[in-house]
């Protein structure tokens, strides 16, 4: 858990490629994402990973 | 959470009731979106208001399919108690880097939380994570210690006593409470451990393991570490031979590095690398991670072969910290102006990045180093 905090360090707990998802997820743009949020009337949820 | 969590079916009810976004924290697309949610923790995961573009609710680390049910449970609850709002005030202020008011806010949620309230072990785990940010290593260890019992049994308890546990490993040796409060969390993560009944990831367990080697390494006991690396290093190997995709093994990889590296046995690391270089052949990831390990190997050609494959693939902040290895690596071997080439050319690489994705700090730690070389 506490690895997870250290900046630029091999420790990696994000897999290597996009697996197939149940969710809808919007890729890397933001702009799209809050303002179909808004139109939905949904909140938005973010996952931020790295792929290292 | 994307090769384990994110493909469960028993998520798709929840499809609809979100807009879903992922974010690649390396990819410069993102650079606008990480200067409003800054990022420092990974995986991180934020619910946002839309019509006001402000976080409800952020948790930092990974989760399981159980607990990501709970927050998103959480994030859509209309019952709003002090606590709640508490809660809500303190994770915004996380998410905005102002972690001692983060951790405030945390505690006050803490102190009003009602008997039964469901987001008590998020409150710990978020106080826990303000505390470590800003170094304070003895209140977090105390807090810890003070609230694990009322956690106990449970992934944040788990993670309370993880986090208290390395907070405590780094206080200075002459502190008067650092043998007892290590002793105390060292027991409460091992329990945490081996309590088989606690919904935790795999990569849960390794940070687990990876407190308890810190925690050894803490008390001076060598041989002690070296056992709970081993230990570590077995369950790894477990997990990633249990793995149902190359994905989900390949997670295991970062985490099994770290524990050969304790245990002074590198070139463990390289079958399991070499394969994942195989799978993924667009991946930075694999050959960079071989060059460090053929790097500790004093293994420098084939370390360069595999920095220099890492960085035709690389993108985004992490591109630095391969050039930076490669320039390490012709350290070692003793070519001191290529490396410092290698150096100027991370620091070229680095300022071209936008500012949401480099800070100057560490443009700045990057020309001392070159200065040092």
């Amino acid at each position: 858990m506490r690895k997870t905090i250290l900046i630029l360090t091999l420790l990696s707990l994000a897999p290597l490629a996009r697996a197939k998802e149940v969710l809808p997820f919007i890729d890397n743009d933001y702009a799209t994402a809050v303002a179909r949020a808004k139109t939905k009337h949904v909140p938005l949820f973010v996952d931020a990973w790295a792929p290292w | 959470m994307r090769a384990f969590v994110f493909t469960d079916k028993a998520l798709e009810r929840y499809a609809g009731r979100f807009v879903w976004l992922s974010v690649d924290t390396e990819n410069s697309k993102n650079a606008d979106f990480l200067k409003k949610y800054p990022i420092n923790v990974w995986p991180t995961m934020l619910v946002v208001d839309p019509a006001k573009e402000r976080v409800t609710l952020r948790y930092a680390g990974g989760a399981t399919v159980g607990q990501l049910s709970k927050l998103l449970d959480q994030a859509q609850s209309k019952t709003k108690s002090p606590a709640d709002d508490a809660l809500a005030h303190a994770d915004r202020l996380a998410n905005e880097g102002k972690n001692p008011d983060a951790a405030k806010e945390y505690e006050r949620a803490l102190s009003a939380a009602p008997k039964g309230w469901k987001p008590l072990g998020r409150a710990a785990e978020g106080l826990m994570m303000a505390l470590t940010m800003t170094n304070a290593s003895e209140p977090c260890a105390t807090r810890a210690e003070e609230l694990y019992p009322r956690l106990r049994g449970t992934l944040s308890g788990a993670n309370v006593a993880a986090y208290g546990l390395s907070c405590a490993a780094d206080l200075p040796a002459e502190h008067t409470q650092r043998a007892a409060l290590l002793a105390s969390l060292e027991k409460a993560t091992r329990a945490s451990l081996d309590d088989k009944t606690i919904d935790m990831s795999g990569d849960d367990r390794s940070g687990l393991y990876e407190s308890l080697v810190s925690a050894r390494k803490a008390a001076k006991d060598e041989e002690g570490a070296k056992t709970v690396a081993e230990q570590w290093a077995a369950f790894l190997e477990g997990e990633a031979k249990r793995a149902k995709t190359a994905e989900q093994r390949a997670v295991y990889d970062s985490h099994r590095i770290t524990a050969y590296l304790d245990l002074g046995t590198p070139e463990k690391a390289l079958p399991m690398l070499e394969q994942s270089e195989r799978d993924f052949p667009t991946d930075y990831n694999p050959p960079a991670r071989l060059g460090l390990i053929y790097r500790t190997m004093k293994k420098y050609d084939e370390a360069l072969a595999a920095y220099d494959r890492a960085l035709k693939l690389a993108y985004g902040p992490r591109k630095i910290g391969i050039l930076r290895g490669r320039a390490d690596t012709l350290l070692a071997k003793g070519d001191k102006e290529a490396a410092k080439e290698t150096m100027r050319d991370a620091i070229a690489y680095a300022k071209s990045l936008p500012s949401g994705q480099v800070s100057e700090r560490m443009i700045g730690a990057l020309e001392k180093r070159l200065q040092t070389m």
